[in-house]
C-alpha cells in the first residue's frame, strides 16, 4: 500500500478513475467490508491533487465503477462522500460527511442524493 | 471556405452600465484557424446577426453561461439549413454534455495547434462529435498573437472612446477557489505564455489600453518581474486581476503601466484595508468585486462590509451573488445540499439567486444586492467614478506621449448603435 502524510482514518489509497470526458481523475479511498456483509466507502476529494472531474459531479458513474469492482450488490453499497478540512481562512473547506444514496437502473447507480453526516456517524458506518 | 464564427448575446444586468468589450476567445481561437480559411465574426452584442446560407461551417464560441441557450438557439437555425455547427469556449467546456445536443461537434480545452486537423475532418466530411483536449494543455510557445482583426473594431467604441483590448500572458491557476470553475477549465498548474511571444503581440496591438484578463497574475513571483519589466518599454496602460503584495512587484508592475485592478474584497479585515492602500500607494487604482451570498455572510455582514467598501477608498466596485457555475465547489455543494432552485442558465448571471442562501432568503439576497449598488454609488454615480479613473489614464498617457483621443467621428454612437 502506498504511503502518504495526507492518508488518515477516512482515506488509505488513491483512486484513479476516468472522469467527465474520460479525463484522469483521483481521489481518496477507503474500503471497509463491514461485519454485516455491507461494504462502505468512502472516497475523498482531494481538490488540487485531483487533476481531473470532482467527485460529486461524478459521484454516479464513480460509485458504479467501484461497486463493480468490489464486487457489490447495490443493497450491500454504501458510499460516503468526504471532503477534508483544507485548514483555508474560508469555512468552505471545511471537512464534510456525505451519504450518497442512488436509484439502481440496469445495474448502474444514477441520480445521486446527499444527506449530510456528522463525523460520529461516519465513525459509527466504519465500526459496521 | 468561409466559416462564420459568433459570439452570441447575452442580456446586460439590469440598471448598470453597459461597457461592450471586444471578446478574447474567438481571437485566440481564430489564430489557430488554417490561413486558407476566411473568417467572418459576427459579435451578436454590438451587431445584429444574419443568418443566411453563405458560410460553409458555423463556430459558436460561448464565455458566458448566459450566452449558452442562445448560441444553443443559433445553432438550431443553421443546423435547419444543414449547415454543420461546432461550438467552443469557456462555457461549452461547462455545459459540454448539454451543448453536445445542439452540436454537430463540441471541441473542449484549448486549441492550439488543433484547429487543423478540426477543419481537414470537417473538409472530409468527417466531423468528430467531440474534440476533447481538457486534460492536454498545448505548448504555451503556440499561443497567439490573437486574431483581432476579424474583429469590427469601431463597433467596441463608446461616444468615441475605445474600449480596452483583452489579453492574456497565462493560463492556468494554482488555487482553487470557491465560485471559480478554472481549476477545470485551465488545469490546476499556472502557465505561462513565453514573455517573448507576449511582448511581441502586445507590440503588435495598435490600442495602448489593455485587460490583461489572466485569472490572477499573483501566481508566480518571478515570472511576474520577468513579466512587468518586459512591459515597461512598451508603454501600455492595462487593467487585471490581482498582483502580489510584494513592494518590489507593485512598484514594478506601476512602471510597467499597471492602471487599476480588480481585487477580490471578502472581509472588512486590516489584511484587505492595507492591500487596497499598497495599491493606492503605487498609484494603480482598484476595483473590488465582491461576492455576495456565501454561506459565512449574515445581512449584518453585507451591509457592514458594504460600509467597509466605502471606508477603505475603492476606486469602482463590482458586486455578484453567487452564481454556482458547474465545476465550482460552490455548485457541488449546494447541489448536495438540494439548494439550487433555478437551472435556467440565462438566470446564471451573478446578478439573479439562483439558489437558497444559508443566511436569508433569496428574496432578501437580491434585495442586498441592490442595496449594494444603491449605497456605494449613491454619493458619486458608476459613470462618475469611471470617468475618474479614464482622466488618471489619459494624464498618464499625455505624460508619456501616447495619448490616442477620443475619435470624433464615433462621438454620436455607442458601440455601434446611435445615441445623442
Amino acid at each position: 500500500m502506498e504511503t502518504n502524510p495526507d492518508f488518515n482514518k477516512y482515506m488509505d489509497r488513491w483512486y484513479d478513475y476516468p472522469g467527465q470526458w474520460d479525463s484522469p481523475s483521483r481521489c481518496g479511498l477507503k474500503v471497509i467490508k463491514r461485519k454485516d456483509g455491507k461494504t462502505l466507502v468512502i472516497a475523498t476529494e482531494i481538490y488540487r491533487q485531483n487533476p481531473g472531474t470532482p467527485v460529486t459531479e461524478w459521484c454516479a458513474p464513480l460509485a458504479t465503477l467501484l461497486m463493480h469492482e468490489l464486487n457489490c450488490s447495490p443493497e450491500n453499497f454504501l458510499f460516503v462522500e468526504h471532503t477534508p478540512d483544507l485548514r483555508s481562512k474560508l469555512d468552505f473547506y471545511g471537512e464534510t460527511f456525505d451519504l450518497v444514496t442512488f436509484e439502481v437502473r440496469d445495474n448502474q447507480l444514477v441520480n445521486p442524493s446527499w444527506s449530510r453526516l456528522t463525523t460520529e456517524q461516519v465513525d459509527g458506518m466504519m465500526e459496521g | 471556405m468561409k466559416f462564420k464564427l459568433i459570439y452570441p448575446r447575452w442580456e446586460k444586468l439590469e440598471g448598470q452600465t453597459i461597457f461592450n468589450l471586444p471578446p478574447h476567445g474567438p481571437v485566440v481561437m481564430a489564430a489557430d484557424i488554417p490561413e486558407n480559411v476566411e473568417v467572418d465574426f459576427t459579435d451578436e452584442n454590438v451587431e445584429d446577426l444574419v443568418i443566411d446560407d453563405s458560410p460553409d461551417f458555423v463556430g459558436i464560441s460561448m464565455m458566458l453561461t448566459t450566452q449558452v441557450r442562445r448560441g444553443w438557439e443559433i445553432a438550431g437555425q443553421y443546423r435547419k439549413m444543414g449547415k454543420k455547427v461546432i461550438f467552443g469556449g469557456i462555457s461549452t467546456m461547462l455545459h459540454a454534455e448539454e451543448t453536445m445536443t445542439h452540436a454537430d461537434s463540441v471541441f473542449l480545452g484549448e486549441v492550439e495547434g488543433r484547429l487543423g486537423q478540426v477543419f481537414e475532418d470537417f473538409n472530409k466530411n468527417d466531423l468528430k462529435k467531440v474534440y476533447n483536449f481538457l486534460s492536454k494543455p498545448p505548448d504555451m510557445g503556440l499561443i497567439g498573437p490573437a486574431r483581432r482583426d476579424i474583429l469590427k473594431k469601431d463597433l467596441y467604441y463608446h461616444k468615441g472612446f475605445r474600449m480596452v483590448d483583452l489579453f492574456h500572458a497565462s493560463r492556468g491557476c494554482i488555487y482553487d477557489c470557491y465560485p471559480c470553475a478554472v481549476r477545470y477549465l485551465g488545469g490546476r498548474g499556472f502557465r505561462p505564455r513565453p514573455i517573448d511571444r507576449v511582448v511581441e503581440e502586445l507590440s503588435q496591438m495598435d490600442n495602448n489600453r489593455l485587460f490583461i484578463v489572466d485569472n490572477s497574475l499573483a501566481l508566480d513571483t518571478n515570472w511576474e518581474k520577468e513579466l512587468f519589466r518586459a512591459m515597461i518599454p512598451l508603454k501600455k496602460k492595462w487593467v487585471s486581476h490581482t498582483i502580489e503584495d510584494k513592494d518590489e512587484v507593485l512598484d514594478l508592475a506601476a512602471q510597467a503601466g499597471a492602471w487599476y485592478v480588480y481585487q477580490a474584497v471578502f472581509d472588512t479585515s486590516d489584511y484587505i484595508r492595507n492591500r487596497i492602500k499598497q495599491y493606492h500607494d503605487y498609484g494603480i487604482a482598484v476595483e473590488g468585486t465582491i461576492l455576495l451570498g456565501l454561506d459565512n455572510q449574515t445581512e449584518d455582514d453585507i451591509k457592514r462590509l458594504i460600509d467597509f467598501l466605502l471606508e477603505i477608498g475603492l476606486d469602482l466596485a463590482e458586486f455578484t451573488v453567487l452564481a454556482p457555475f458547474p465545476h465550482t465547489k460552490a455548485y457541488s455543494d449546494l447541489l448536495k445540499q438540494g439548494r439550487i432552485f433555478d437551472t435556467d442558465w440565462n438566470n446564471y448571471n451573478a446578478g439573479k439567486v439562483v439558489y437558497h442562501p444559508k443566511h436569508m432568503s433569496a428574496e432578501r439576497l437580491a434585495e442586498l444586492y441592490q442595496y449594494a449598488w444603491d449605497t456605494f454609488y449613491k454619493d458619486e454615480p458608476q459613470t462618475m467614478k469611471m470617468f475618474n479613473l479614464i482622466n488618471r489614464v489619459v494624464a498618464r498617457e499625455i505624460a508619456d506621449d501616447t495619448y490616442a483621443p477620443r475619435r470624433r467621428d464615433l462621438a454620436n454612437l455607442s458601440f455601434g448603435k446611435e445615441v445623442r
